[in-house]
């Protein structure tokens, strides 16, 4: 297991080394252009030219992320709630939900921008409301797909509908819920980073619009990779949480 | 002359499912059934005839639409069913430790917890699961997780136990240990019992009476008294006379 673990790692390592080589010799040979695409080694040029602007920029995105999806996951969970205990509230709510998610919420940053001025709420916002639904979806669906014969069992000893939902529903939803914060993570990573190109003057999103602007698309590029590390990173981290936190998910098909 | 008053007794008892344009599913048709305190009844019947659909009105789950449903002198309401049941499946929560899975029941009826663990710890004793109380149920075989359940059927006291082919998941050695071990719980706990099965030579070891089901919509077609003396033997299945009751109830459910 760790011997196989650690031979992926250099697997993956060995093909991410060939990729660079290539592309490093192909932008010297082919002579592109560093405006159009610059050479690996430009962009790590890039990268130490501005550690600190580069660094705070990206906490700034992390943060307002972070708690974009930390209300998306609040709001799923609370909202899964009601929604699954009843059929009306379901069938009254949900295609409003639905309805909302189809439009593209991109879209609404200059509205919240208008309405909430520049900086973090619209940020929050965005995140919030591109991570929320990828988060009730599949909560909401565990809770509602209890087996029949485990709610009638609950129901002969006499348990009413909403002991049933917080005792046996919600913490058997655990595992789905924690496995789609993962999704939530990136798309609040979009939501913010979005924001931050419209709305902001802050944050990775604000940093790669103003640096294209400027044709210096290797600091554009080197935040492209930091976002993409960052996100890995939190990734795994809240993996590791999850195994923690509901531990009897992964031994029960063990 | 002594009178035992019947501890269930039900009468006319029909169940539909749905109600449709065609008046829905009849499951069961004029049931009636008397069942005295501290007796194991077997149901047995060919698949569809209505016997898990007895078991849930029994344990109050659906409500006939015609006849009573009597337990213990009061017609169901719904309210105080001391019933523990038992399905094919055990039905554990993986999150839960051994113990806290057996006590659940308490748990929800909202009293002390606490009361009731030297109880649990009692019966996984009894069960032969001592030192497993804080496994999880996925660290156990599945005998053993049906062992929990029935703890978990047993941990209020009920004065009546629904099993519903309880052991039918289980290999043939497993399931007799399992028949050795509900013949003992069902003689110390005193509890009547009601066991639904598929395997005539279950019903015909562990039942004081067999009734046999059959027809759609399920009706009571036979019952058969068994008379061997308690606690049974596993070796009284090579009997004759075991056979005989056997062979009878299986002409009786395909005749
Ligand atoms: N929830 C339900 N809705 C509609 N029809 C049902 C439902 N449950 C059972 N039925 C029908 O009622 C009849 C009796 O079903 P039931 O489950 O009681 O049979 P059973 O004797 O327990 O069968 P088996 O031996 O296969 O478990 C069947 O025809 C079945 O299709
Ligand atoms: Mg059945």
């Amino acid at each position: 297991m760790a011997v196989n673990a650690r031979s992926r790692i250099i697997n993956t390592l060995i093909v991410l080394a060939v990729v660079f080589i290539a592309w490093e010799l192909a932008s010297l040979t082919l002579s592109i252009p560093y405006y159009i695409l610059p050479s690996p080694s430009s962009i790590v040029l890039a990268t130490t030219r501005y550690p600190q602007y580069l660094l705070i920029n990206l906490l700034d995105t992390l943060t307002h992320s972070l708690i974009g999806l930390s209300i998306a996951a609040a709001f799923s969970l609370l909202l899964s709630i009601p929604l699954a205990y009843s059929e009306g509230i379901r069938d009254a709510v949900y295609p409003l939900i639905t309805g909302f998610n189809a439009i593209p919420r991109a879209a609404l940053v200059p509205l919240l921008a208008l309405w909430f001025g520049l900086g973090s709420v619209p940020k929050v916002l965005t995140a919030f409301l591109i991570a929320f639904f990828p988060i009730l979806v599949p909560t909401l669906t565990a809770m509602v797909t209890l087996e029949k014969e485990l709610w009638e069992l609950l129901q002969s000893f006499g348990a009413t509908k909403s002991q049933i939902l917080l005792k046996v529903a919600l913490p058997r939803a655990m595992p789905y819920f924690l496995s789609s914060l993962h999704m939530g993570l990136t798309s609040a990573f979009v939501g913010t980073v979005i924001a931050e190109m419209v709305a902001s003057d802050k944050g990775l999103g604000y940093v790669i619009l103003s640096s294209t602007s400027r044709l210096d698309t290797p600091l554009a590029f080197s935040c492209l990779i930091l976002l993409a590390l960052i996100t890995l990173i939190i990734s795994k981290m809240l993996g590791i949480i999850e195994r923690r936190i509901v531990k009897w998910a992964y031994r029960v098909n063990a | 002359m002594i009178t035992v008053k019947s501890i269930l007794r039900l009468r006319n008892v029909t169940v539909r499912y749905g109600n449709g344009r065609h008046g829905g599913l009849v499951a069961i048709s004029k049931v009636s059934l008397d069942i005295m305190p501290g007796q194991v009844v077997g149901i047995v019947g060919k698949s569809g005839c209505g016997k898990t659909t007895l078991l849930k009105v029994i344990a109050g789950l659906i409500k006939p639409v015609e006849g009573e449903v009597i337990f213990n002198g009061d017609e169901f309401d719904g309210s105080h069913r001391r019933v523990g049941m038992l399905f094919q499946s055990p039905l554990l929560l993986p999150w839960r430790t051994v113990l806290r899975n057996i006590l659940l029941p308490i748990e929800i009826a909202g009293e002390d917890v606490n009361k009731y663990v030297g109880r649990a710890l009692e019966l996984v004793e009894r069960v032969g699961l001592k030192g497993f109380e804080n496994s999880y149920p996925w660290e156990l075989s599945g005998g053993m997780q049906q062992r929990v359940a029935l703890c978990r059927a047993l941990i209020h006291k009920p004065l009546l136990l629904l099993l519903d082919e309880p052991f039918s998941a289980l290999d043939a050695i497993t399931r007799e240990d399992m028949w050795k071990l509900l013949q003992e719980i069902i003689v110390h706990e005193g509890c009547t019992t009601i066991l639904v099965t598929h395997d005539v030579r279950e019903a015909v070891f562990l039942s004081d009476r067999v009734v046999v089901m059959g027809g759609k919509p399920g009706t009571i077609k036979a019952e058969v008294n068994i008379p061997f003396n308690r606690p049974r033997d596993i070796r009284l299945q090579y009997s004759k006379e075991f056979n005989e009751y056997v062979s009878t109830i299986k002409e009786l459910i395909s005749g």
